[in-house]
């Protein structure tokens, strides 16, 4: 079953929120379902997908990085190549989309790493929409270029100061914005998690990725499927039309960061996490002994969030999707890899899928296909990067620049 | 004439000593009733200032023990019926079940879980009742009359009406609107708190009128920083701000 029961995906999911989030939810659950089978509407995303967005995306063989490997032909979905940069925009256009269908003309988000932050930007200013994006004190200082071409967009960037100031706390003060302001207001959040109907609906428009995965795959046998989680909407689009099937395996890879110590990294399903409810659905946490919310560490920010979406959680304990751990460093290692074998720049996030792909390839023999999911591509993590990989020459080339 | 005040307050904050001081003048100053809040990371619901001072609480090392016997020994000297107010991450954590027993254990006269509303509360309205715990739904102008009515068929003893849409602490003007969304309310056998942005008399008594008791929480969280601020008696200061409401 690749949709929810009534909101819950086994144990996990829900509507858990305050009385007054209840009847915005009712309204955007309708007219979702309401959408999602309109030809008009089905239509209307389809042609901005391949004029505004560039779908389909390609699927590439990446011959030179599978031989230096030596194991398993390594294939790469290039979602970094859909319009600003990361699969998000798939979501901000549907959504975007039935906000306008919906007549509500302001729009606002959470963001992290700043990819959800500028997609919903951009089609808010394809769509005309008046666009805010909340996003956290910590994420903004480490993700400057991402801050500056949402503003570009037109967006208002309000800076998020409470908590641990990053992408949970943004949902927190978008959650309290929408309980304000639902009569006037869509809240497009970015990932597959929230209450219902935000788990579906984020995974319809992002399946997408793996509708497209489908076809390019046609007559190839797949041994498994790489994406990183964070909260799961790459993963999720990409898997999605695979779910019901036993094959191919579903790698899906957590944030493991500077190590197993609470507060070091972001992984939820190896144990970490236990089951509560936070932000209005039910799933893996990671909280500390009191039931409150654990501080995280990744080196990407979209990947740096406590929680997991409900339907991958389900898919986790049922065993249908297999969950593994990368840290910062092989993260940043799969970067210099892939881009010194086949001319790509993984963004961050996705370059913890490309680092499992490092590890899984050479145990597999060369008849085997696997297909890594590059989220994004890494142009926003350059303050980041390059700092890790060339730091001398990085600085020295900022100092230039500050008094140039 | 006394008005009929549901005074909100932190637990553990700033620290439990001062809390104390804090839940004796309150309740010496009239209130009706105490809502403690136990602090959440998250707390969704809530505006800046009760967010911060929840933080500041974690960061003084609130736990659900060191809450619960704040209660307990809270109740040994005052009389006025406490309402524990959290979120539902803790609770679930623990479980349900676990943190009604513990809430009944330590006194306390009923709970308040704003995301843990009625058919998806996790089994706390029923657990709850079978405790003679007192659960006080949370609703808002936009909750409709059939969702209204799904809510007080679990049969809840006081009801909660947020006056406007929104979070706590910003100032709530009684505009038609929110006084014919409490009319609606009254219609039905349950005691009516009305709460959000109430912080002057004249609320208080236009709600009274109405046989509506106030919830009053960030204003109170504001006298007691200009308490501490200014080193005063803390509750002389929290005894005279709420008997200037009642």
């Amino acid at each position: 079953m690749n949709t929810s029961d009534n909101g819950f995906f086994g144990e996990f999911g829900g509507m858990y929120v305050a009385e007054v989030l209840r009847s915005p939810l009712e309204e955007l659950k309708s007219a979702f379902n309401e959408a999602k089978d309109d030809p008009v509407f089905q239509s209307a995303f389809a042609e901005e997908a391949k004029t505004y967005i560039g779908r389909p995306t390609p699927l590439l063989h990446a011959k030179r990085a599978s031989k230096a490997l030596g194991g398993a032909q390594i294939y790469i979905k290039l979602e970094g190549l859909a319009n600003t940069g990361a699969h998000k925009i798939n979501n901000a256009l549907g959504q975007g989309l039935l906000a306008k269908r919906m007549g509500k003309r302001r729009i606002i988000a959470e963001t992290g790493a700043g990819q959800h932050g500028v997609a919903t930007a951009a089609v808010c200013a394809r769509l005309g929409l008046e666009c805010i994006i909340y996003m956290g004190e910590v994420d903004i200082k480490r993700q400057h270029p991402n801050v500056f071409w949402m503003e570009q967009y037109g967006a208002t960037v309000v800076p998020v100061s409470s908590g641990s100031r990053t992408l949970k706390d943004a949902v927190n003060e978008a959650l309290r914005d929408w309980a304000r302001n639902y009569d006037t207001t869509h809240y497009l959040l970015g990932s597959a998690l929230g209450p219902t109907p935000y788990p579906d609906m984020v995974r319809e428009f992002q399946s997408v990725i793996g509708n497209e995965v489908l076809e390019q795959t046609r007559d190839l046998e797949i041994e498994a499927m790489i994406a990183c989680v964070g909260g799961g909407s790459n993963a999720m689009g990409f898997f999605s039309p695979f779910i019901g099937e036993k094959r191919p395996r579903l790698i899906g890879v957590e944030a493991g960061g500077n190590g197993i110590a609470p507060g070091e990294h972001a992984v939820r399903m190896d144990g970490s996490g236990a089951v509560s409810v936070v932000q209005g659905y039910k799933s893996y946490f990671l909280l500390d002994g009191e039931g409150q919310v654990q501080n995280t560490h990744s080196v990407s920010a979209g990947l740096d969030y406590p929680g997991i979406g409900p339907q991958l959680a389900h898919l986790g304990k049922e065993g249908r999707v297999e969950f593994e751990r990368v840290s910062d460093e092989q993260a940043i290692d799969a970067v210099k890899f892939f881009a010194r074998n086949e001319g790509l720049c993984f963004a961050l996030e996705s370059a913890h899928a490309g680092a499992y792909a490092m590890r899984l390839a050479p145990t597999l023999t060369e008849d085997k296909r696997i297909i890594v999911n590059m989220s994004g591509r890494g142009d926003k993590d350059i303050f980041i990067t390059a700092r890790a990989i060339d730091e001398d020459n990085w600085i020295s080339f900022l100092e230039q620049e500050a008094v140039r | 004439m006394n008005y009929s005040i549901m005074s909100h307050m932190i637990a553990s904050y700033p620290d439990e000593r001062t809390a104390m001081q804090v839940a004796k003048g309150l309740s010496r100053g009239g209130a009706s009733y105490l809502e403690i809040q136990f602090p959440f990371s998250d707390p969704t619901a809530d505006g800046p200032v009760i967010q911060e001072a929840c933080t500041k609480a974690i960061e003084n090392g609130f736990t659900l023990d060191r809450g619960f016997t704040f209660i307990t020994e809270l109740m040994k000297i005052i009389d006025t019926p406490v309402y524990i107010m959290t979120y539902a991450a803790p609770v679930v954590y623990i479980g349900v079940a676990e943190y009604l027993r513990r809430a009944k254990a330590s006194g306390a006269a009923g709970c308040i879980i704003p995301d843990l509303p009625v058919g998806s509360d996790e089994g706390m309205y029923q657990i709850s009742s079978e405790l003679g715990l007192d659960c006080v739904p949370v609703i808002a102008p936009n909750t409709s009359i059939a969702r209204l009515q799904e809510i007080l068929n679990v049969g809840p003893k006081h009801i909660y009406a947020a006056l406007r849409a929104g979070i706590t602490g910003t100032k709530t003007e009684l505009t038609e609107d929110s006084l014919s969304f409490l009319a609606e309310v009254l219609k039905y056998e349950v005691k009516v708190l009305g709460g959000f942005g109430i912080r002057t008399r004249e609320q208080v008594s236009a709600l009274d009128e109405r046989g509506v008791a106030s919830v009053i929480g960030s204003y109170f969280v504001e006298r007691l920083e200009s308490l501490i601020e200014t080193d005063a008696d803390i509750e002389q200061g929290m005894s005279d701000a709420i008997s200037s409401l009642v």
